[in-house]
């Protein structure tokens, strides 16, 4: 009996040894010369962030870069979010959404990059002034660097267009109506319309808005902010316009409101002939596309007054230090190395998404790259109009009120373009009186 | 004095899950209820302004009231389909066992397997259901996409997936009617539907009430279905109140505001289940 009571009792010291041992492991990301680095957990990003870690670490004996993937989670955002939280954030992530960024620099959890020794010299080399300034925190400082961009575009089948008598892709709204009606088509003769013009997903969630209203809106405002002096600043006409454009072609059935997104995928299997996206799209398609399949990307349409160049959005995600680091410096020399030209050229040619540098296209040592990927030039011309997001803690607030006036007004017709457009602002600006 | 400690020693590892995850986790709650907190930037004090603020959230109420309509279909729909198939099942039938296990499948299956299953079957262009009606000459119906449909749409699916389990509950009660009784009511030449109902019914009423009580709580915690199938839409039509607090705290992080909402959606089931219980006890 006595024996048994031992055993239990150190049975229960032992689980309890356990979980405190274990739950409160201090998160101190160790020495001052060694980095943890995050990056993306897609298979090329790894495969470059790994090469670019190798050739680092070979070179540069006095700092050592641990790389590590981000963590397995439902996405990238959480993970980033519990490791804050749980203070086990690494020294350095390079896949951060650029609409997350306030949100930790009002939280105090990141560097304020442009304190340090180079930087600023380093990003106006780098990137082009609007740039700069999209990246800017309300407080003034800089806490991310501009990195990657995949801008959204419109992809079109071109046997599609050429079957209905178009040499190019609309470019205007009419145009595009245009082309909706001469497209849809009741392919089965049941009464319902079976083939749709261009397909986006109808869910009310806010980033779906990335993929239609977004692009849409600043091609049409020639990239103006959503948000300006933490008020409203899309309630004018070009946002109008665009949810109207949207709601005749949802309404004349050249779009769906079908979800197409469980079935095979619509647009390599013909049954739309358009849709907003990103390069991603090229190695799917080139992997899955049917014989005989051609396509091409062009810019995001505009309203039939606009005659200038469309802007889009551009997807971008930034390199940040957390504060977690001790020497912010040391990182930022690894970050400038992994953004020479160089690596730069090595990240195009590894994972197929452009680095956000203003010199694409003029720098020689990217014109092989885009010889061998002509499609990737069309996104390397858009990336010189291109806008990320507006530096605000409550963007994704801002996204869910725009979507659930687009799904009233856009989707179900429950609302003019006006209405809904003024409910939307009048809701954002409620946001900021919080 | 070592065997006084022997009996604390044991229970405490329950008494520390339930300390780590039951009481301090609705207590820090219902501390939360009167901050603003985002996770990531310190607490900021109050006072009742998150009530105050669901008093006039008019998604929030909406979320009650579809709940509502979720339970005001799903509850008598399960009862009425349990207790016909149990009835059935209850006979001498061939194959009875497979039966039994057949209607007992879904509920093993996971929910967003059958979630997604049932949005291919409810898909307005290429669902089997809406093809069906195109071959009888019926028109299409937006079983997912018409605000008035969609939640009447998740509820027959909510109950196909959980009706096994209540006919399991059915037949245990339908087994303890005793067979005198039918007897008895046989020799006075009753019918079948009034054995059933005069028979029957009222001597399966307290499986009948569990089986309310059940479906009650588990109608509350409607999420997955709303989630997966509609993300809330169309319209707010399907977002559940859980689906709501959901987004509220792990889309938009207002940890305080999502705290609230959870602590007085608590009340309301915890209302519901204590008029439910007087109710059984006073029957």
């Amino acid at each position: 009996m006595k024996k048994l009571y031992s055993k239990n009792i150190s049975f229960v010291i032992l689980v309890l040894a356990m979980t405190f041992l274990f739950g409160c492991q201090d998160s101190d990301n160790g020495k001052e010369n060694e980095f943890i680095y995050w990056s993306s957990n897609n298979s090329n990003e790894i495969d470059y962030a790994r090469q670019i870690v190798k050739k680092w670490n070979d070179s540069h004996a006095d700092y050592f870069v641990k790389h590590q993937p981000v963590p397995e989670g439902q996405s990238s955002e959480e993970v980033i979010l519990a490791s804050v939280v749980g203070g086990t954030t690494p020294d350095i992530y390079s896949n951060m959404w650029e609409g997350d960024v306030e949100a930790y620099a009002q939280a105090g959890v990141l560097i304020p990059l442009d304190t340090l020794a180079g930087f600023m010299e380093f990003l106006y080399a780098r990137c082009d002034s609007s740039a700069i300034e999209e990246v800017r925190s309300q407080n003034g400082h800089i806490y991310q660097i501009p990195w990657k961009i995949n801008p959204i575009m419109l992809i079109y089948n071109k046997n599609h267009l050429a079957a209905i008598n178009l040499d190019s892709p609309p470019r205007t709204y009419s145009e595009f109506m245009e082309a909706g009606k001469r497209f849809k088509k009741d392919l089965d003769g049941d009464g319902y319309i079976d083939q749709w013009f261009g397909y986006s997903e109808v869910l009310v969630t806010w980033w779906q808005r990335f993929f239609d209203f977004y692009p849409l809106y600043l091609a049409a405002s020639g990239g103006a902010p959503l948000i300006k002096d933490n008020k409203a600043n899309f309630n004018n006409k070009y946002a109008v316009e665009v949810f109207r454009f949207l709601r005749e072609l949802y309404r004349n059935n050249y779009f769906p409101r079908e979800r197409l997104s469980a079935r095979q995928d619509p647009f390599l299997s013909g049954v739309i002939a358009i849709r907003f996206t990103g390069p991603w799209e090229i190695a799917h398609a080139e992997q899955y596309k049917p014989e005989g399949f051609e396509y091409d990307f062009t810019s995001m349409p505009v309203p039939d007054s606009s005659d200038s160049i469309p802007y889009t959005y551009c997807d971008p995600k930034n390199t940040v230090i957390f504060n977690t680091c001790k020497n912010p410096q040391a990182a930022w020399e690894f970050l400038k190395y992994s953004m020479t030209e160089e690596n730069d050229l090595l990240f195009l040619e590894v994972t197929n998404q452009l680095p956000r540098r203003s010199d694409l296209l003029e720098n020689v040592n990217f014109d092989s790259y885009f010889e061998r990927n002509p499609m990737m030039r069309t996104f390397a011309k858009q990336a010189k109009h291109v806008r990320g997001t507006d530096q605000t803690p409550v963007l994704k607030e801002v996204f869910d009120l725009i979507s659930q006036e687009y799904e009233a007004c856009v989707i179900y017709d429950r609302k003019s373009p006006e209405q809904a457009i003024e409910d939307a602002a009048k809701a954002v600006n409620l946001l900021f009186l919080d | 004095m070592k065997n006084k400690l022997t009996p604390y020693l044991l229970v405490s590892p329950y008494i520390i899950h339930f300390i780590l995850f039951v009481a301090f986790p609705v207590t820090f709650s219902i501390v939360l209820t009167f901050h603003k907190w985002n996770i990531i930037s310190p607490m900021e004090y109050t006072g009742l302004t998150n009530y105050i603020r669901l008093f006039s959230d008019a998604t929030f109420w909406k979320s009650l009231g579809n709940t509502l309509v979720f339970l005001v279909i799903h509850i008598p729909l399960q009862i009425i389909v349990a207790l016909l198939i149990a009835e059935i099942l209850n006979q001498n039938l061939k194959f009875r066992g497979f039966f039994r296990a057949a209607f007992f499948l879904p509920v093993v299956v996971s929910g967003v397997v059958v979630t997604i299953l049932w949005q291919q079957l409810y898909g307005f262009d290429v669902g089997l259901l809406n093809r069906l009606l195109v071959k009888i000459g019926l028109s299409k119906i937006g079983w997912l996409t018409d605000p008035d449909i969609a939640m009447p749409s998740i509820a027959i699916m909510a109950t196909w997936k959980n009706v096994g389990l209540y006919v399991i509950l059915f037949l245990v009660g339908l087994q303890t009617v005793p067979s005198h009784f039918y007897e008895a009511a046989d020799l006075e030449g009753a019918t079948r539907w009034q054995k059933f109902f005069k028979i029957t019914i009222p001597m399966i009423n307290p499986t009948i009430f569990m089986v309310v009580i059940l479906s009650t709580i588990g109608g509350f915690s409607l999420f997955i279905e709303p989630y997966v199938m509609t993300g809330g839409g169309p319209l707010n039509s399907t977002i559940s109140a859980v689906l709501y607090i959901y987004k509220q705290g792990f889309f938009y992080y207002h940890m305080g505001y999502a705290s609230t909402l959870g602590i007085f959606f608590a009340g309301i089931i915890l209302l519901v289940v204590v008029i439910q219980k007087k109710f059984v006890e006073r029957d």
